[in-house]
């Protein structure tokens, strides 16, 4: 019989296909092992299938894939903020809403006579104030019966001062949100996630989402594992005491300022203590150029890390260790600072210095404890 | 350290419901370990399924964006690799459809028919089988790529694809055998 001859030739495929069930799966089982032709059929498709299956990989370099997953997550980062920004901007329509019938309401209150012995009408004070850190991103709103701030990202040291009539103050985080009953507390939020609270002060409520709300007393903090809290706020959120810092200055005022302005702190330009109001005869100073996160990278930075890359692909691997430790030195502030520091620890390993990589790796994680690429370097180093 | 190790066994033990459900809740850093397990499969499906190689990144970046977005969605199968090879199949067809569009328009503009890019030059340079393959209509080569590579039953395909059964049969079939005749036709 000649191979192709074999009439139940196309069940060979039938049954590859789960086309074939119950006695008509067994009986040409049966037949196929008896059957050359349908054999060598069997054999040609899973050599076909063995074919497809060994076309290689798509092989990008590891820089690529990282940058791919940076470019991701940026962009779900966004995404997220986005949203976060739409609801505030409905926000913001309806206080604009309010604040118009308010007027309209105060208008007509105002045209009615007022017996001489009534209190001045005035709105509950905000009581609180804010220092915010050079990477903060943040905004505060004060509403009818609440204060709102939300974090973002960075770190952020709220005084809420016991005032009779003062404002229930909210802190509201990417997963979750903080409640100050009466306190003086840093709250720290990185990659979307709350990574620290430490309380100096009275006492918060923090509820994160999926996780059972947690009471953080003064002198504690938040994870258990994280820094003890301090008595006084971090040097770097400075109090409006402390003489003026050249490079970083306190994030705002205090909290009796424009009551429903929300505040952004994203640059350091953006952080000078400037008055929310100044006096009508008085002209706001000239503020100086940005000097941190939005200046420009110095012109030889992408030729620093173009040299550390050629480097590294060259094979002279401790080389481009070096250079690309100089770089991070030279360029902490540039976009290309975490690759820089992640490609240390590839270039060490490549090296075959496990000590360097090790101690490498362990400077990477301190110093972008939520990095993109904590995951592998972690790996790294089990 | 104690926090860093402390922290390794629930990276590993995650699964992707779990990472999904922290996905769902706007957590980045799920979206990082969903994209590290499963960008390498995913980015190899979608290089061998289309056969414009600079479409990958733009096509696999889309996926994970599309699945962030739909994570609430999800609907609790124990890997999410299926899940996301489907949303990558919806974005691939979709830039399909886009591109005969934009064919059609400009065919309509000018009166004649756009001259495409000639893909043989790439096309040579592949392997035999790579090369078969993208010969194959996007269909075909997709269900086909699905079974054979991906390991996916045929009512998972349907499922996938929204095609009835009879359908995958049909391109798996009609795809075995244009390969196996572009195969014995290479000299």
């Amino acid at each position: 019989m000649k191979p192709s001859a074999c009439p139940r030739l196309f069940e060979v495929e039938a049954l590859r296909d789960g086309r074939l069930t119950g006695p008509e799966r067994s009986h040409f089982e049966h037949h196929l092992a008896a059957c050359p032709a349908c054999s060598r059929e069997a054999r040609a498709l899973d050599q076909l299938a063995r074919a497809l299956r060994s076309i290689p990989e798509p092989r990008g370099d590891e820089l690529h894939d990282r940058r791919e997953r940076t470019r991701l997550l940026a962009e779900f980062d966004r995404a997220l903020v986005g949203e976060r920004r739409g609801a505030r901007g409905r926000r913001w329509l309806a206080l604009v809403a309010a604040a118009a019938l308010a007027a309209g309401v105060c208008f007509f209150w105002r045209a009615s006579p007022l017996p001489l012995d009534s209190p001045p009408p005035g709105p509950a004070a905000s009581s609180a104030e804010f220092r915010a850190d050079a990477g903060a991103l943040w905004s505060r709103q004060v509403e009818a019966r609440r204060e709102l701030v939300v974090l973002e990202r960075g770190a952020l040291w709220i005084r809420v001062a016991a005032v009779p009539n003062k404002l229930p103050l909210r802190v509201q985080l990417p997963d979750g949100e903080l409640e100050d009953i009466g306190t003086t507390f840093t709250v720290s939020v990185e990659a979307g996630r709350t990574t620290r609270v430490a309380v100096d002060e009275g006492r918060v409520v923090l509820r994160l989402r999926q996780r059972a709300p947690v009471v953080i007393a003064a002198g504690e903090s938040w994870p258990a594992s994280a820094i003890p809290s301090s008595p006084a706020p971090p040097s770097a959120l400075a109090p409006e005491s402390s003489p003026p810092q050249p490079s970083v200055a306190p994030a705002a005022t205090s909290a009796q300022a424009d009551g429903a302005t929300p505040r952004r702190e994203p640059t350091a330009t953006q952080r000078e203590p400037a008055p929310a109001r100044p006096p009508p005869s008085t002209r706001k100073p000239p503020r100086p150029r940005a000097t941190r996160s939005l200046e420009p990278a110095p012109r030889d930075a992408a030729h620093d890390f173009r040299e550390a890359m050629a480097a590294l692909h060259a094979g002279q691997s401790r080389d481009a260790a070096d250079r690309f430790a100089r770089f991070s030195q030279e360029h902490p502030r540039d976009a290309r600072a975490e690759d820089a520091a992640y490609m240390r620890v590839l270039a060490l390993r490549e090296a075959g210095d496990e000590a360097g990589m090790n101690a490498a790796a362990g400077a990477y994680l301190r110093r972008y404890p939520q990095g993109f690429r904590r995951t592998e370097v972690e790996g790294l180093l089990r | 350290m104690r926090s860093k190790d402390a922290r390794r066994p629930e990276a590993a033990l995650a699964s992707d419901p779990e990472l999904m459900l922290r996905l769902a809740a706007g957590e980045i850093g799920a979206l990082g370990e969903l994209y590290d397990r499963h960008q390498t499969a995913l980015r190899r499906f979608v290089a061998r399924a289309t056969a414009d190689a600079e479409d990958v990144d733009d096509i696999v970046h889309a996926a994970f964006l599309t699945a962030a977005k739909s994570a609430a969605r999800y609907d609790g199968r124990p890997g999410c690799r299926p899940w996301l090879i489907g949303i990558a199949v919806q974005l691939l067809r979709r830039r399909r459809r886009a591109l005969g569009r934009l064919v059609a328009v400009l065919a309509s503009l000018h009166g004649t028919r756009p001259a495409s890019r000639d893909p043989r030059p790439a096309l040579d340079a592949r392997p035999d089988v790579e090369r078969a393959l993208a010969r194959l209509s996007e269909a075909k080569r997709v269900a086909l790529l699905l079974a054979e590579v991906e390991g996916l039953t045929c009512p998972e395909i349907a499922e996938l694809l929204a095609i009835p059964i009879g359908t995958v049969w049909t391109r798996l079939h009609a795809a075995r055998r244009e390969l196996r005749q572009l195969l014995e036709d290479v000299p």
